[in-house]
């Protein structure tokens, strides 16, 4: 169980927290990026080929909005929580599951904001005894002229603490 | 630009049980997860520091799941180009371990027909060698007419 009540984990679903600033789409950072998922494509590395493959210029990988977590791009006080208060023990939070809905391209050059907003917290029994809790974080990001251009959902899980099983 | 990343695919090209070009990454090693922790904003320790993923009860360190999400979205990218996909989806089932060779497919599992695009969706999956799912998803994309 985290250190928050459900009641309490619910009483924030529904909030909105800015939670992305100036997250700039760096080329160099797109390069980096693409070679850490071992991802060839010279559209990443080099305008041309990305012009040649019909991108306006340079595309950020699908998932390269996980960039936002640099502390350079987060608003004061924002860590793995997005700003709430959902007392998650960190040790046994897991990455269940994400979501991504594209509006729009992102490409080297445009410059993001998010807002998170809480969608839904629940619990589940755990397969070995004890509460999973669940949290669903919608981030909408748009870009510098205010355009929607990508939904991000992500479900945190803290998973059941060991000794758990006697709850 | 490699056949790999040619964008010729049309609607007339996508049916049914159709699969997408498989992305396999060889033998993962612990340098992999540190250069995605770097490259992503992830360091969360338990990805590179040996003790304090024991510790956790894990039998040593795993990659990011958004690694692996990475791998995926390389196999969506080549199959159906960036800027065609609607949606990505991704369930993460299972860790990846240093040693670990991960295998991404994706099979067409329905087409909805439009006057100027298909929508696809695809079902995706990424194993290991021994045949753990580690990773399962899906994917829409629309794909012009020509």
């Amino acid at each position: 169980m985290p250190s928050k009540s459900l009641d309490e984990l619910e009483a924030q679903v529904g909030r909105t927290v800015t939670t992305v600033e100036d997250l700039v789409v760096e080329p160099g950072k797109v390069e980096e990026f693409a070679r850490a998922i071992k991802d060839d494509n010279p559209a990443f590395r080099d305008e041309a080929a990305a012009r040649e493959q019909g991108y306006e210029s340079i595309p950020a990988p699908l998932t390269f909005t996980r960039t936002a977590y640099f502390p350079r791009y987060r608003p004061d006080g924002i860590g793995l929580d997005h700003g709430f208060d959902l007392g998650f023990d960190q040790s046994r939070v897991v990455h269940g599951e994400q979501e991504y809905i594209y509006e729009q391209q992102i490409h080297a050059g445009d410059v993001l904001s998010g807002k998170t907003t809480l969608v839904d917290v629940y619990e589940r029994d755990g397969s070995r005894g004890g509460t999973m809790t669940f949290a669903v974080l919608e981030t909408a990001y748009r870009n510098a002229d205010g355009e929607h251009v990508l939904t991000e959902r992500l479900t945190r899980i803290e998973l059941a603490a060991q000794g758990d099983d006697d709850d | 630009m490699t056949d790999r990343h040619e964008r010729r695919l049309t609607a007339d090209d996508v049916a049914v049980g159709e699969t997408g070009p498989e992305v396999v990454v060889e033998e993962l090693e612990r340098e992999d997860f540190v250069r995605y922790a770097g490259a992503s904003g992830d360091f969360n320790p338990i990805h590179y520091d040996e003790p304090y993923a024991r510790d956790a009860g894990n039998e040593s360190v795993f990659g990011q799941g958004m690694l692996t999400a990475g791998f995926a979205s390389h196999m969506v990218s080549d199959w159906f180009g960036m800027d065609r996909v609607d949606r990505f989806t991704i369930r993460f089932q299972s860790r990846v371990f240093p040693g670990d060779t991960i295998a991404v497919t994706g099979e067409i599992t329905d087409v909805e027909d439009g006057d100027a695009a298909a929508v696809v969706t695809a079902d995706l999956e990424a194993t290991t060698d021994d045949g753990t799912v580690v990773l399962s998803g899906e994917t829409v994309a629309s794909i012009p007419r020509e």
